[in-house]
């Protein structure tokens, strides 16, 4: 093959992914664009056919009325939000502190069964949620645990369980075994070497599934809308749809609402994406 | 502990555990955490499904009716419809993603200016709540204010707004779009994680053989990312056939169940009809599938275990 003909065939290569790649682009962010644009139009203007492409004017009275703490819809709004933020935090931080102890576990050491117990965990992805919904309902109840924070806590920690395990085994993997050694030579104990030595290193790991974790918390939609009952305790998720029921017409509310929710994971996602491509990268696809 | 190598060849199981028994207490809180939520729910749904549950849920009232609640399940017309649904739905959402990701990956495996933005900006949808995400798209779907009928109808494809969710005939192609939509950009980020172990060099000693494009493709880079592709591939159909969200919040799983798959249906049947025997039983149906996919996946993890430790 001579050059000028393979250089013509990169050309047309190159102009093919650039055509594929606006249309990507455009098929992912006009459902989202659409969603901005009627948040903002008046109730009146976004009923109305042929719809207004460009809002002929802009209001953000929905934001405000979401978002301020003295009118009812604020007070409850905020209050979903509080609530899924409470519960967010606290199984990531709790997930994070059970999955690092058993990721170091299975990379480090040789005890019967490992490689039984480390695919039986892997294995909790296989299971769809709603199969478990019934059995742990009963059991929620039983524990008294229904219409609380703490029956969500306990069931999302172990959502982010299995890929935050195998992530972080596969960071411990790739992190050389000398090295803790020299710092155990040093006189260090091996949770001295862990904490000095190997966090430092596993670090992106550890935020990827925190973040991992705590999106997954924060989207949770079909255990919130089975456990929880009471209106103040509900979560976003559950409460974008009681919004929904309750106000059905209001679609630039419901469409604030929807920003809302989605304003805070979009923003920790891309500020620390790259953590969780390099994670997928080192951990899951190498190792 | 430390002595790895010796202890594996110590002759009893027992000796060995009790060796290693220090190393049992990293695992503890994570296996308790997932015997709690997952072992005894296990054992708990397969018990439940031989039983005809009060709609009380009164437990202590349940009747042992055997394997009646599997041969109501699968003499049900609706069981069978249902899982057609199921199968269109997991079958084509999981291709149509993959395919999308796999060319965004191989898009977006070069240097450009602006990549690592275009990634996150296509990884957006992976990352919102679907629940937010449904209700976008019913908006866009929308009988009479929709921007999608407007849209059809500027380019002149229909004279009117149609209505494609509230359609027998459109409703689960509509469906798969949003699906599509919200996940193609997992199989991106996993596909692109997989490009970025093909070596270089071999691109190169491809480049210099006179390969063009398309050679060093199926020659270099395909060989290279069959393990990654079955893992994805078999995680996409695991949360196909588990998705909720989606026809739930959108259909409900209608009109006239046209939209209704497994999970929707099991919802229904538990939560709204409170009748968890027959659910349960349904549920390990839809389990006993899982566990057969689930042991690709593992074989396909350990797979690639064994490769790169060799």
């Amino acid at each position: 093959m001579n050059r000028a003909s393979s250089r013509r065939r990169t050309d047309v290569w190159s102009a093919m992914r650039i055509v594929f790649l606006t249309m990507l682009t455009i098929f992912t962010l006009l459902p989202m664009a659409w969603m901005v644009l009627t948040s903002v139009k008046t109730q009146f203007a976004a009923l109305q056919y042929p719809p207004q492409w460009i809002p002929r004017s802009i209001t953000f009275e929905q934001y405000w009325r979401l978002l301020s703490p003295t009118s009812d819809v604020g007070q409850e709004f905020l209050g979903y939000m509080f609530n899924s933020l409470i519960v967010a935090l606290a199984s990531t931080i709790l997930s994070v502190l059970v999955a690092v102890p058993a990721a170091y576990a299975f990379s480090r050491f040789r005890f019967p069964g490992r490689n039984l117990l480390f695919y039986t965990i892997l294995l909790r992805n296989m299971f769809p949620a709603v199969v478990f919904l019934m059995p742990l309902f009963i059991m929620m109840r039983w524990l008294h645990l229904v219409n609380t924070e703490m029956s969500l806590v306990l069931t999302y920690l172990t959502f982010g369980l299995p890929l935050s395990i195998w992530l972080l085994k596969g960071f411990y993997d790739n992190i050389p075994l000398q090295l803790e050694q020299a710092a155990r030579i040093d006189g260090a104990s091996r949770f001295q070497a862990f904490i000095r030595v190997v966090m430092p290193l596993s670090s992106p790991g550890i935020i990827a599934t925190a973040i991992y974790s705590f999106i997954l918390a924060w989207n949770e939609y079909v255990y919130a809308l089975t456990f929880l009952n009471e209106k103040s305790k509900l979560t976003l998720p559950v409460g974008l749809q009681r919004f929904f029921t309750e106000y059905a017409t209001n679609w630039p509310g419901l469409m604030a609402a929807s920003f809302i929710t989605s304003v805070p994971v979009v923003v920790l996602f891309l500020v620390l994406q790259k953590y969780f491509v390099r994670a997928l990268t080192e951990g899951a696809v190498k190792a | 502990v430390i002595s790895q190598a010796h202890s594996n060849r110590e002759p009893n199981l027992l000796a060995r555990i009790y060796r290693h028994r220090t190393d049992y207490l990293y695992i503890a809180p994570a296996l308790g955490l997932m015997f709690l939520v997952i072992g005894y729910p296990v054992y708990d749904t397969i018990y439940l499904s031989f039983f005809n549950t009060p709609p009380s849920l009164a437990m202590e009232d349940k009747v042992f009716i055997g394997l009646n609640n599997y041969w109501s399940i699968l003499a049900n017309e609706e069981f069978r419809e249902v899982t057609w649904n199921t199968f269109l739905w997991t079958v084509f959402s999981t291709f149509f993603a993959f395919v999308l990701g796999l060319a965004a990956a191989l898009s977006l495996n070069q240097e450009f200016i602006g990549r690592g933005l275009m990634r996150g900006v296509l990884l957006v949808p992976y990352v919102i709540s679907g629940v937010a995400a449904s209700y976008i798209w019913r908006w866009l779907y929308h009988s009479d204010f929709g921007v999608i009928g407007a849209i059809l109808v500027a380019v002149g494809i229909t004279d009117k707004p149609v209505n494609l969710i509230d359609n027998v005939d459109t409703v689960l192609p509509s469906l798969i779009v949003v699906n599509v939509w919200k996940e193609f950009s997992f199989a991106m980020i996993m596909m692109l994680a997989g490009l970025q172990t093909v070596p270089d060099q071999l691109h190169r000693a491809a480049r210099v053989d006179g390969a063009g494009p398309w050679h060093r493709f199926w020659h270099v880079t395909v060989p290279h990312l069959r393990g990654v592709t079955i893992v994805t591939v078999l995680l996409l159909l695991v949360s196909n056939l588990n998705s909720f969200i989606i026809p739930w919040i959108m259909t409900g799983g209608g009109p006239v169940g046209a939209s209704n798959i497994w999970i929707t249906a099991i919802y229904q049947l538990a939560f709204e009809r409170v009748r968890f025997g027959i659910a349960s039983a349904y549920s390990v149906i839809l389990f006993i599938v899982m566990m057969a996919m689930g042991y690709f996946y593992v074989k396909a993890l350990t797979r690639r275990d064994g490769e790169t430790t060799r």
